[in-house]
């Protein structure tokens, strides 16, 4: 079902633009032309975060910052298992989707703990990633509360992602 | 009056990076010195493979942007978000409104990389110029943050090629936990803010 969203929103944009007037490929080969000046832009502040990313990971204070957060996961109802998916989640995407597809493995995709993980998964953002990139065009270097506020929403979700799991 | 001192800390993306790196090259040095250059490389190629494949993925987006802007849809998309905006934004210039309406409507559709672009741009117009985000730029990342997507396709999408039964049966507790944290987050950026301008106002006295 989902499939079809995009397609038929595309279609109808086109069928729009023709009801308009507007020469679809003048302006689709005018809005493209942003894309490349936008990626050159934001990728020294893209590696920059995943350089400490990965020298954070590669030193094993991820794994150990687990370690010490897995009883207090516990104690806020997240299965430990999911310790090291809610911790790297707010910094890397494509880790923490390399991490979700092992749970899928790992625990069967209908399980509890997999449930639970797609939930978290949905409903949560690439935090500091996010933050970095947005703010990368700006002469913004103090976010004040931004980034505070957005991880204690993340945490709020996880809690009730893995409540509400248990129940539907 | 600890809780108003809390506020005053300023997360400043300088030092929490130097954080970052010290802490894991300390470690690193006494655990694995040969891993530091080659992990810093390794991620710094990594990061170019993925701006490269954004590269291409904004291409697309960008082009359909232009059309839906070129066709008067996204002023459309914007008067009727407008209200809405408005009020959680707090931000009268209608062209911000417009940028603001897409990267949300994107986020709702579940396509992040076509709301990547529009962030960037509404907070380069958000931007005030002195060094610290306004209430506006706060609020676009914590609703960002809070990824108000109606449809998580991703997600979806990798149930289903793992054997679940019911891959959508994920759809309901995402949506609401999801409606949940984005007005929590409304909410309290609006508290937190209405709080720092009576310090503010006390302060001026």
């Amino acid at each position: 079902m989902s499939a079809y969203i995009l397609p038929i929103l595309f279609i109808l944009l086109i069928l729009y633009c023709i009801y308009k007037r507007i020469n679809t490929y003048d302006h689709f080969v005018k809005g493209a032309k942003g894309a490349i000046k936008l990626v050159v832009d934001i990728f020294p502040f893209i590696a920059s975060i995943m350089i400490a990313v990965a020298l954070l990971r590669v030193s094993g204070i991820t794994t150990w910052l687990t370690q010490i957060l897995s009883p207090i996961f516990n104690f806020l109802g997240i299965p430990p298992e999911l310790c090291e998916l809610v911790l790297l989640r707010p910094f890397t995407g494509s880790g923490s989707y390399a991490l979700l597809e092992n749970v899928l493995a790992t625990y069967g995709a209908d399980s509890y703990i997999a449930r639970c993980a797609c939930v978290i998964m949905g409903c949560s953002e690439t935090i500091f990633y996010v933050a970095t990139v947005y703010f990368s065009q700006t002469k913004v270097r103090k976010l004040l509360y931004a980034i505070p506020v957005a991880l204690l929403c993340s945490i709020v979700g996880t809690i009730l992602a893995c409540l509400l799991c248990k129940i539907m | 009056m600890s809780f108003s001192a809390s506020f005053s800390i300023n997360i400043n993306m300088n030092i929490f990076w130097l954080l970052m790196m010290l802490s894991s090259m300390l470690v690193l040095l006494i655990v694995n010195p040969s891993e530091v250059l080659s992990e810093m490389i390794g991620a710094s190629t990594e990061a170019l493979e993925l701006c490269l494949e954004l590269c291409a993925v904004y291409v697309v987006w960008l082009g359909f942007i232009e059309l839906i802007d070129a066709s008067g849809l996204s002023n459309k998309l914007a008067k009727l978000l407008r209200p809405l905006i408005k009020k959680i934004f707090k931000v009268d210039n209608e062209e911000i409104q417009k940028i603001i309406a897409l990267n949300v409507s994107a986020n709702m559709l579940g396509v992040g990389n076509a709301a990547t672009p529009m962030g960037i741009k509404a907070m380069q117009a958000l931007d005030d110029k002195s060094g610290k985000a306004n209430f506006a730029m706060i609020m676009l990342v914590v609703i960002n943050a809070t990824s108000i997507q109606l449809l998580p396709t991703t997600v979806i999408g990798l149930r289903a090629s793992a054997g679940s039964a019911n891959p959508a049966d994920i759809i309901l507790p995402t949506l609401i936990v999801t409606i949940t944290t984005t007005i929590l987050g409304i909410i309290l950026v609006h508290s937190i803010e209405k709080i720092r301008l009576k310090i503010k106002g006390r302060k001026k006295k």
